[in-house]
């Protein structure tokens, strides 16, 4: 890809979002999605929108706990909050991605040297 | 885990989708305004804020979609939406609705109704603990000599029973039983009981339990050991009173003292649909039916056998296990036959030969009960096609908006479902009802005199599953073909926008309606000839007397009498019959008239080679007299006849058949190589069937050797007689006999009472077949005529005489009656045959019948034609015209 800027996966935009509330504490979803792009650098290009059904996907699995709230601006929102189980999902899934990327770093490696 | 908390979360949300579908537009407004307020404050004016807000949102109906489809299931979601919107159409039509779901209701009941009793009969096993290991092993033989049969062929001989209990141990124990009906029990009253012959391991095969005392043991069962028996509950209290020292007291069964050990547990009547009372050790057979020999015999069918199957034992290595027995048995049975034997679950009809009179008449009653559903279907169907063609614009709408023709027939299909599963629903429910209801109907009509009957069809998950498959069935059978038809070809026709006549569906129609006039024509013919046949039985002349006469039975060779001994006892009860005040005449007979009595042998005619198999019934020279029937030539038995057996008395339609244009008088028939002259010549009565007075008939003296099994015919003065007289009179010289006495013309019932059900069962499927069939026609020509408002319009404002109009719709609604009407008859005409037994004389292709029913249906399919069509014509033809 040409463009400098990333799309995301859908499988890391979880662990990207369970991450920024495990960081950030309580927040929502317009907050996640402007974390996130900061976090990157800019580098990523994420369609806010695509952050919702995400986050529903990631509540309906029991990861993160959803109310309604006032922003800081005095804004209605709907916060986000990790869970217990959300906590140990990210531990898992830091986990799992720490692995993938070392295998993948292996693979990517040897040609250098070669 | 957390998979499936989403799924449940996700199905809570296909189920409360609206809630999820304001939350995320709320949440969405928020995302926005949060963004809006952080583009203002970075100096950006309001409608630049508020589009590079949406712009860096992406799609919000896009998103919205994909939110959706994350929140619930999408397939559920369309089920929900297509079973909201068909239900929604079904309450807007529910004259519709109502029709529909009653005529499925109606075919489904009937049909779950009688699968619930033939499932009881013939495929639920017994109702008795885990009594789906019990097997009931039957007997088969190929080739060889003939084998004597007492009770069924299947029926294994006790040697046998002896040989697949020592070698199938894939049983843990087998029973062999026979039960005897008409046994005596001695007391203050004697009475006739029903006596189970088993073999000692019969309570444990059947895992029943003594209620008190117990069941039976080893010592029970030597030959030459006291005998003892265990009686049913039901027993105990109708005929001891429940008294609680039963067990220890004696009870004398046929004359023989019987000790009784146990009580078994309530409810337990025995294997078999007529109550078994008392169970006493197979090796007392002789105490029970006297002369019997067939303990000893080795080659004749006599014993149930049932078996209880080891754990884990299936029916197929039964039936290795059972082969291996049965070549055993060849080896031992007479050259030339080979044995069978076979295992089957053991269920009330347990039998193949009863399984497969059960399974016939029922299949017979099921097709019948089908044709209703065939109806009752078309029916719906019609209703569906007619509404079709009402929604052909709507469905046209949305084919156009772009809905695929495989979704708009889904949500059809949805709609018929709905309807079947309602219907089908409602449907079980009345079925399981009718079916306890028409089978306590059919039990009290039985005719009078028949032990008492039990039989207690319960509903299992098999009648489940054959109403739940039937009700599928319906909703393609009615569903599919008008969904198709809807959606083909609709996208032209919504261009033209008009109410054109669709060829298709007008054929379609016409062929339904052709099928359900013939399939209720079949029905209300059959149901016709059924209910003149029922008349004829009622109304009809026996050609004897049946009004006064008692019949007075008891069993003297059960009882132990010699011949000597009852003839004596004949003579005595005669004198002491006649000397009853009111009585006119007494006679002797082996058979009373139109009883199940009648034995039929082979008689040879005298100078011929000719044989014939002819009924006939031993009896005495005041039978005649006393049954009312005239000798109209010749003379009655002398007592020389009477001692010598050397004589004959036949009707007259059996001389002019075996003698015709010869004197009667001057022939003779061969009986057991002895000549029997012809004496008497009587006039023709119905003697042995009702309706039938022209069958052959032959009446043999009543001998002394016979005389133990004779039976006293009185005929009284109209009430001068009571039953308590008859019976002192028997019991005054023999206290300790089973005495029945009933009136000659209870015999009658004997015909009437199945005639009787088969009647109200037929009428009953006929006037649904009727109502349905009507609905139908009357749906069809009101269809056709309201897609022909418009013509009937221009033709009415052209001038065209009303009558000229009425014709044309009347006939072409018609058209599809009249040949049904033909197809029935002929159907008609060729299945009654089925039942001409029960017409009692009448033709099974009788007149009346034939020009009636046809003559009635015609009239009420005329008036279904009529009134729509009537209907259309008194409409203003210029709001027709104007409407369109």
């Amino acid at each position: 890809m040409h463009d400098d800027k990333a799309g995301v996966w859908q499988g890391t935009l979880a662990l990207m979002i369970l991450k920024t509330l495990e960081t950030l504490g309580p927040l929502h979803g317009y907050g996640i999605a402007r974390r996130i792009e900061q976090t990157s650098g800019d580098r990523l290009n994420v369609n806010y929108g695509t952050l919702y059904p995400a986050l529903l996907k990631l509540e309906q699995e029991g990861y993160v706990a959803a109310e309604w709230g006032m922003s800081d601006n005095n804004r209605r929102a709907k916060f986000y909050t990790l869970t217990r189980a959300g906590r140990k999902q990210v531990e898992r899934e830091t986990r799992d991605w720490e692995r993938t990327t070392a295998i993948l770093a292996r693979f990517l490696a040897p040609r250098e040297n070669a | 885990m957390s998979t499936l908390r989403a799924w449940i979360r996700r199905l809570a949300g296909t189920v409360a989708a609206s809630r999820h579908e304001r939350e995320i537009a709320d949440e969405i407004a928020s995302h926005l305004q949060l963004h809006v307020d952080d583009n203002l404050r970075a100096g950006m004016t309001p409608a630049e804020a508020r589009r590079q807000a949406l712009l860096k949102f992406g799609g919000v109906e896009a998103v919205k979609e994909e939110y959706r489809d994350r929140a619930r299931f999408t397939l559920l979601t369309r089920l929900v939406q297509d079973v909201r919107f068909a239900a929604r159409l079904l309450r807007k039509a529910p004259a519709f609705s109502v029709t529909a779901i009653v005529t499925v209701a109606l075919a489904v009941g009937v049909n779950a109704a009688i699968f619930t009793v033939l499932n009881a009969a013939a495929v639920q096993s017994l109702p008795l603990p885990e009594s789906s290991r019990l097997a009931t092993v039957a007997f088969r033989a190929e080739g060889g000599p003939r084998r004597g049969v007492a009770g069924m062929k299947s029926m294994l001989s006790y040697a046998e029973f002896q040989v697949v209990r020592e070698q199938a141990p894939v049983f843990e124990r087998v029973t062999a039983f026979a039960p005897f009906y008409g046994a005596t029990l001695g007391g203050g009253e004697p009475r006739p009981v029903s006596v189970t012959l088993a073999s000692c391991e019969y309570f444990e095969v059947l895992r029943v339990r003594p209620a008190q005392g117990r069941t039976f043991a080893p010592r029970d069962c030597d030959r030459g050991g006291e005998p003892t028996a265990v009686i049913s509950d039901g027993l105990w209290r109708s005929a001891f009173a429940a008294d609680p020292a039963i067990v220890g007291r004696t009870i004398a069964l046929n004359r023989h003292s019987f000790l009784v050990i146990g009580v078994a547990e309530p409810g337990f009547t025995g294997t078999q649909v007529l109550a078994e009372d008392v169970f006493v050790p197979l090796v007392f057979l002789k105490q029970i039916a006297r002369e019997s020999s067939l303990l000893d015999s080795p080659d004749v069918s006599w014993l149930y056998v049932i078996g209880r199957l080891r754990d884990g034992v299936t029916l197929g290595a039964a039936r290795v296990n059972l082969d291996i027995v049965a070549a055993g048995l060849t080896m031992r049975s007479p050259a030339g036959r080979i044995v069978h034997l076979d295992a089957s679950r053991s269920t009330l009809a347990g039998l193949p030969e009863i399984r497969s009179i059960v399974l016939g008449v029922g299949g017979a009653i099921v097709i019948a009960v089908t044709l209703v559903l065939l109806i009752a279907c078309a029916n719906v169907a019609n209703l569906l096609l007619a509404r079709a063609g009402a929604r052909r614009k709507e469905i046209a709408v949305r084919l156009a908006l772009g809905a695929g023709r495989g979704r708009l027939v889904q949500q059809l299909m949805t709609e018929s479902l709905l309807l079947a599963v309602i219907g089908g629903a409602a449907g079980c429910l009345a079925g399981l009802w009718a079916s306890a209801a028409g089978v306590r109907f059919a039990l009290a009509h039985l005719p009078p005199g028949i032990s008492p009957v039990i039989f207690d069809p319960r509903p299992d998950g098999r009648v489940a599953l054959y109403a739940f498959a039937l009700t599928t069935m319906t909703a393609v059978a009615f569903g599919l073909v008008p969904a198709l038809q809807a959606t083909r070809g609709a996208r032209l026709e919504f261009r033209e926008s008009t109410t054109t006549d669709r060829r298709g569906a007008r054929r379609l129609q016409s062929v339904l309606v052709t099928v359900q006039v013939a399939v209720s024509m079949i029905l209300l013919l059959s149901a016709g000839l059924l209910a003149r046949g029922l008349y004829r039985a009622n109304t009809l002349d026996p050609g004897i007397a049946v009004d006064a006469v008692s019949v007075v039975e008891y069993d003297l060779r059960s009882a132990g009498y010699t011949a000597e001994a009852a003839a004596a006892f004949q003579r005595r009860l005669q004198e002491r019959l006649r000397a009853l005040p009111g009585v006119r005449a007494v006679a002797e007979a082996g058979g009373a008239p139109l009883s199940d009595q009648h034995r039929e042998t082979r008689f040879t005619l005298a100078g011929s080679e000719r044989s014939v198999m002819i009924e006939f019934s031993q009896v005495d020279a005041a039978y005649f007299d006393v049954i009312g029937v005239p000798v109209v030539r010749g003379r009655v038995f002398t007592p020389a006849d009477l001692a010598s057996g050397r004589a004959l008395i036949v009707t007259e339609s059996t001389a002019r058949r075996l003698w015709p244009g010869r004197d009667p008088l001057a022939q003779s028939l061969v009986l057991d190589g002895a000549d029997r002259p012809v004496v008497g010549v009587t006039a023709d009565a119905q003697l042995s069937r009702l309706g039938q007075a022209d069958s052959p008939y032959v009446f043999l003296p009543a001998g002394p050797e016979s005389q133990a099994a004779m039976r006293m015919l009185v005929a009284a003065a109209p009430g001068a007689l009571s039953a308590r007289a008859l019976r002192d009179a028997v019991s005054g010289l023999d206290p300790q006999l089973a005495i029945s006495v009933t009136r000659l013309s209870d015999n009658l019932e004997l015909w009437r009472a199945p005639s009787r059900i088969l009647s109200a069962m037929a009428a009953v499927l006929a006037l649904l077949a009727l109502t349905l069939a009507c609905t139908g026609v009357f749906g069809t020509v009101a269809y056709a005529v309201s897609q022909r408002v418009r013509e009937i319009g221009i033709r009415v404002a052209l001038g065209a005489a009303h009558q000229d109009v009425l014709r044309l719709i009347v006939r072409q609604g018609m058209r599809p009656v009249l040949v049904g009407i033909a197809f029935g008859v002929a159907g008609a005409a060729a299945v009654s045959s089925v039942f001409v037994n029960m017409l009692f004389g009448l033709s099974q292709h009788d007149p009346l019948s034939f020009v009636l029913v046809p003559g009635a249906l015609f009239a009420i399919a005329l008036a279904a034609c009529y009134i729509p069509a009537r209907r259309a014509l008194r409409v203003e033809p210029t709001l027709t015209l104007r409407s369109e």
